[in-house]
């Protein structure tokens, strides 16, 4: 399923604009979203969830337009939504809870919703605890059901925000292989700002900043904004110039990994970019004003 | 619509303070009215259960509709405040028909501890005196009756929150209560008493008889205090209902997109 947008802009009362005439393709397959907080993905998310209305521009999901109220109930029959802030009811089980989404996502044959809630309940592995109250599980745990909702009704269009966000580092893992498992001939939109969960789950990115598009396209792309610019470094003094991405004690100074344009100082040496390193690169381009916006 | 029904009504029905207020409520009443728990009202024999079961359904819907309408209150916000809302509005269910279906859920949970009062006491007349009468015209009472107090207060209770904090509209609520069914006229110009009262007097008087009739002489606002009919009966449950009608669909004013 493929979304395309064009022109989008999204003005909030006294905020501006979250997004700014932002045009953008997503073909089907996985497709990273990246951006600093506030950089407009959620509104994004927002927008072609049908949660929000553009103030100008056009979206089009599988060739339907989201901001007709027909439009929108094509889309959102075919969506799967997490969103970045998750609420579950507290004095429901996550069977319960499930049940319910399933209802209102129309699946309504009882033998039909219990056993794709029974199976989904083990792709996230809450089968066990299926017959628990929701206010006893912990952040990761309803985030799991939080991606078994949003499977219910096998969507065609998965929209995940922040999905990573206050997990441990084994379910964040776990968490962004089931999505790129989920992806095949499904749309899955990961929004995200950390930059690892793309590099292990998506071929094909965007990046916003400030509701602007400033890169769309591979991965290797994105990494190759950073090459010749990423250094390492050991001193015993200051930081050295430049977007220092990782500091580690080395002797009695720092050894520093720092993307920089120039060589940051006597005895660096270059290295191969990573995708982060390619979005620092990308946003320090964007600071010093060489980037207006991608397509 | 049926779906969110189901799931507001078991949310609700299962919530401790429903019982617990409720319980609190019922105590402080039962002291102060003593004669619920007698079968003549402490006026001697009255026979007649239609009587009977419509004062019964005027003692309930005294103080207990205050705690009725305020734990409706936190319903509709706490989609919000729990942060449902974006994964209930992502689905292609019909918004409209999920606030029909929360304002029947969470209405229906919250009438059953009235519900079981008044249809209780039915039913102990019917077992004391051997005459059916009893229940039937408490389940009978009790929905013509109190019902469009019932969803009117409801309807209430679901909007104004959305307008201010859940706490303040409680208190504003019970103050509304206060002033639009149980201080006298005469002390103050107000809605008891008047065909607008949603604790469903002019029909409990007009439909079935109910002796619990106040005159207030020389009261501001009398012309809708108008003598109880079954015609003033029914023009009092017909305007409780519009206006239930007119409180519900705020609620979708707010909303976006």
């Amino acid at each position: 399923m493929r979304i395309e947008i064009s022109g989008l802009t999204k003005t909030f009362k006294g905020r501006g604009n979250a997004l700014d005439h932002l045009d953008l393709t997503v073909p089907t397959g996985m497709f990273g979203l990246l951006g600093a907080n506030g950089a407009g993905k959620t509104t994004l998310m927002r927008i072609l969830a049908g949660l929000l209305r553009p103030t100008s521009g056009t979206v089009r999901i599988g060739g339907e337009d989201p901001t007709t109220p027909a439009g929108l109930l094509a889309v959102q029959r075919t969506l799967g939504y997490l969103p970045q802030d998750l609420g579950v009811y507290p004095d429901l089980t996550a069977r319960q809870f499930l049940d319910y989404i399933a209802l209102l996502k129309g699946l309504d044959s009882r033998p039909v919703r219990r056993r794709r809630i029974g199976e989904l309940l083990e792709v996230v592995a809450l089968a066990q605890d299926a017959d628990r109250r929701l206010k006893g599980f912990s952040g990761g745990m309803k985030r799991r059901v939080g991606i078994a909702q949003a499977l219910l009704a096998n969507p065609r269009l998965l929209i995940v925000d922040e999905p990573t966000a206050g997990l441990d580092p084994e379910e964040r893992i776990r968490f962004r292989t089931l999505l790129a498992q989920l992806a095949g001939d499904r749309t899955v939109l990961l929004s995200t700002h950390i930059v690892e969960d793309v590099a292990q789950t998506c071929r094909i990115l965007a990046v916003l900043a400030r509701g602007r598009l400033l890169f769309t396209g591979e991965v290797g792309e994105l990494a190759g904004f950073a090459t010749n610019k990423v250094w390492t470094l050991a001193t015993p003094g200051p930081p050295p110039p430049g977007t220092v991405v990782s500091a580690l004690p080395e002797g009695g100074g720092m050894r520093y990994r720092v993307v920089s344009a120039a060589s940051p100082g006597p005895g660096a040496q270059l290295l191969r970019p990573t995708l982060e390193d390619g979005y620092l690169a990308l946003m320090e381009e964007r600071s010093a004003g060489g980037i207006k916006s991608a397509r | 619509m049926i779906a969110t029904l189901r799931y507001e009504f078991r949310m609700q029905i299962r919530r401790p303070a429903l019982w617990i207020v409720y319980g609190i409520v019922f105590a402080i009443q039962g002291v102060l009215i003593n004669w619920y728990f007698t079968l003549d009202r402490g006026l001697g024999p009255i026979l007649d259960p239609r009587q009977a079961m419509a004062d019964v359904t005027a003692w309930t819907a005294t103080l207990p509709m205050i705690a009725y309408g305020c734990l409706i209150a936190d319903r509709l916000v706490r989609d919000r405040t729990l942060r449902v809302d974006g994964i209930l509005d992502a689905t292609p269910a019909d918004a409209t028909a999920r606030l029909l279906g929360k304002f029947a859920g969470v209405c229906l949970a919250g009438a059953v501890p009235l519900a079981l009062m008044v249809v209780g006491r039915g039913l102990v007349w019917t077992v004391m005196e051997g005459d059916p009468g009893g229940l039937l015209w408490s389940i009978v009472i009790f929905v013509v009756a109190l019902g469009p107090g019932l969803l009117f207060t409801g309807a209430l209770a679901l909007v104004g929150p959305l307008v201010m904090p859940v706490t303040v509209f409680r208190v504003a609520f019970a103050a509304y209560w206060f002033w639009g069914n149980l201080i006298p006229p005469d002390l103050m110009p107000n809605l008891a008493h008047t065909l607008l009262a949603a604790d469903g007097e002019y029909a409990l008087l007009g439909l079935f008889g109910s002796t619990t009739r106040v005159p207030v002489e020389g009261a501001l606002l009398n012309f809708l205090r108008p003598d109880p009919t079954a015609g003033t009966g029914l023009l009092s449950i017909a305007l409780i209902l519009l206006l239930a009608g007119v409180a519900l669909p705020l609620a979708r004013l707010r909303r976006e997109p």
